[in-house]
């Protein structure tokens, strides 16, 4: 009893640390890149910083196996409808970064091509500075960014999309009801039509064999 | 090899064509539009002159320069030879506003398609014989000529997709031989359904 005592094989925790641990140690990015600070966002991911400290080596390609979609570069309005179609081809839980000053607020490009910030087009959740930003700005980008996941609770937003889920199939039910009730309502009256129509039909045919 | 002082004689005697003052190296011709075919051929084929490289199409808009007379946009053309090098020169025409419209120089040059187009997006000058004449730079959708002086810079335009270029694409494989055999459900040859927006209900 005492040797299976210590070699214990269970943990107990709450759901949401569990979740929020995973998430925050495996954020995959995607990484949108369309100038230079997509370059400071290689030299983040290699060697020297190595952005896979952090657990987010893996930089996917595909808006379907990515977690963070990291905005690096300059976005034209003639970009972002593509930026958009890929913010919503991502799955939840799914959040975004916006790295430099062009991404962030347009920089120093006020004209008639240039988005003044991708804030218009999609939500943030971290910003950074820079023109282009530094690696450790990246770094300090995405403990900002993990602090935010750790505070988000999984099963709130579960009890909510539940609650949501609910009321969707309550009021689904409730429409359904009425229809069926409708329905109901008109093949009642159709049948009593039909039959005071035979009735008067016999009525009708008893009359003339009188006669 | 000609001089640029030599063509100009040549080109003054052939086509009337004007000295651009305002050129501080005094290798630009303002030439009509009429001409401008005539001239551009002239350069290409004479010997010891051989234009034989476009380098460049740019639009002008004067709206905005200071002491300007005449028409409002220009044309320039840069030209560079590689038969003989170290000659370049350069052709403006003069467009003015009620008629915006300069003869193309698509079937001399193959490069002039695409400066053409740039010209006609940016400035909304049209080339008379352009075979696509469509927007380079700007999206479909947008609306106006951007680098018209007149153009608001602070202007947004919302834009609600991409540009959809897959019919252009099929159109031009099948015309090198290709065919298309199979094509995903998820893409349409239909480019309205296409331009009604990122989502769909």
């Amino acid at each position: 009893m005492t040797a299976e005592a210590e070699k214990p094989n269970i943990i107990t925790s709450s759901l949401d640390f569990i979740v929020n641990w995973g998430r925050t140690n495996s954020l995959w990015p995607f990484p949108y890149g369309t100038a230079c600070c997509a370059i400071e966002f290689m030299s983040t991911e290699v060697g020297r910083y190595d952005l896979s400290r952090i657990g987010s080596e893996y930089v996917r390609f595909t808006p379907r196996q990515s977690d963070v979609l990291l905005v690096a570069g300059t976005i034209t309005y003639k970009q972002a409808p593509i930026l958009k179609r890929i913010y919503e081809q991502m799955a939840e839980p799914r959040w975004v970064i916006a790295m430099g000053a062009c991404a962030c607020s347009g920089g120093f490009y006020d004209c008639y091509c240039t988005v003044p910030g991708i804030d218009h087009i999609i939500p943030v959740d971290v910003y950074i500075g820079g023109c282009p930003s530094r690696p450790e700005a990246f770094f300090d980008a995405m403990f900002d960014l993990q602090k935010k996941i750790k505070d988000e609770s999984y099963m709130k937003q579960r009890a909510e999309r539940v609650k949501e889920q609910l009321e969707m199939i309550k009021a689904k039910t409730a429409e359904a009801k009425a229809n069926a009730k409708e329905f109901a309502q008109e093949k009642v009256v159709e049948i009593k039509d039909f039959v005071k129509a035979k009735e008067q039909n016999l009525v009708k045919k008893a009359q003339f064999w009188k006669e | 090899m000609k001089t640029a002082e030599e063509i100009f004689t040549a080109l003054e005697e052939m086509f009337g064509a004007k000295r651009e003052t305002l050129d501080k190296w005094g290798v630009t011709a303002i030439v009509s539009a009429g001409y401008l075919r005539n001239v551009v051929q002239f350069l290409k084929d004479t010997a010891d002159v051989e234009l034989d490289m476009l380098v460049d199409i740019a639009g002008i808009d004067y709206l905005t320069y200071p002491n300007h007379e005449g028409p409002r946009f220009a044309v320039s053309y840069s030209f560079k030879s590689i038969a003989n090098p170290g000659l370049r020169f350069r052709l403006k025409v003069l467009v003015s506003e009620d008629s915006l419209k300069v003869p193309t120089l698509c079937g001399l040059y193959a490069n002039a398609n695409w400066y053409e187009r740039e010209v006609y997006d940016q400035f909304g000058i049209v080339f008379e014989g352009h075979p696509d004449l469509r927007r380079l730079l700007n999206h479909v959708e947008f609306v106006g000529h951007p680098l018209r002086k007149d153009y608001p810079a602070q202007k947004r335009q919302w834009l609600s997709t991409n540009d959809y270029l897959l019919p252009a694409l099929e159109k031009r494989l099948e015309d090198l031989g290709y065919r298309v055999v199979q094509r995903s459900k998820e893409v349409g040859t239909n480019d309205n359904e296409f331009l009604e927006g990122s989502i769909k209900e």
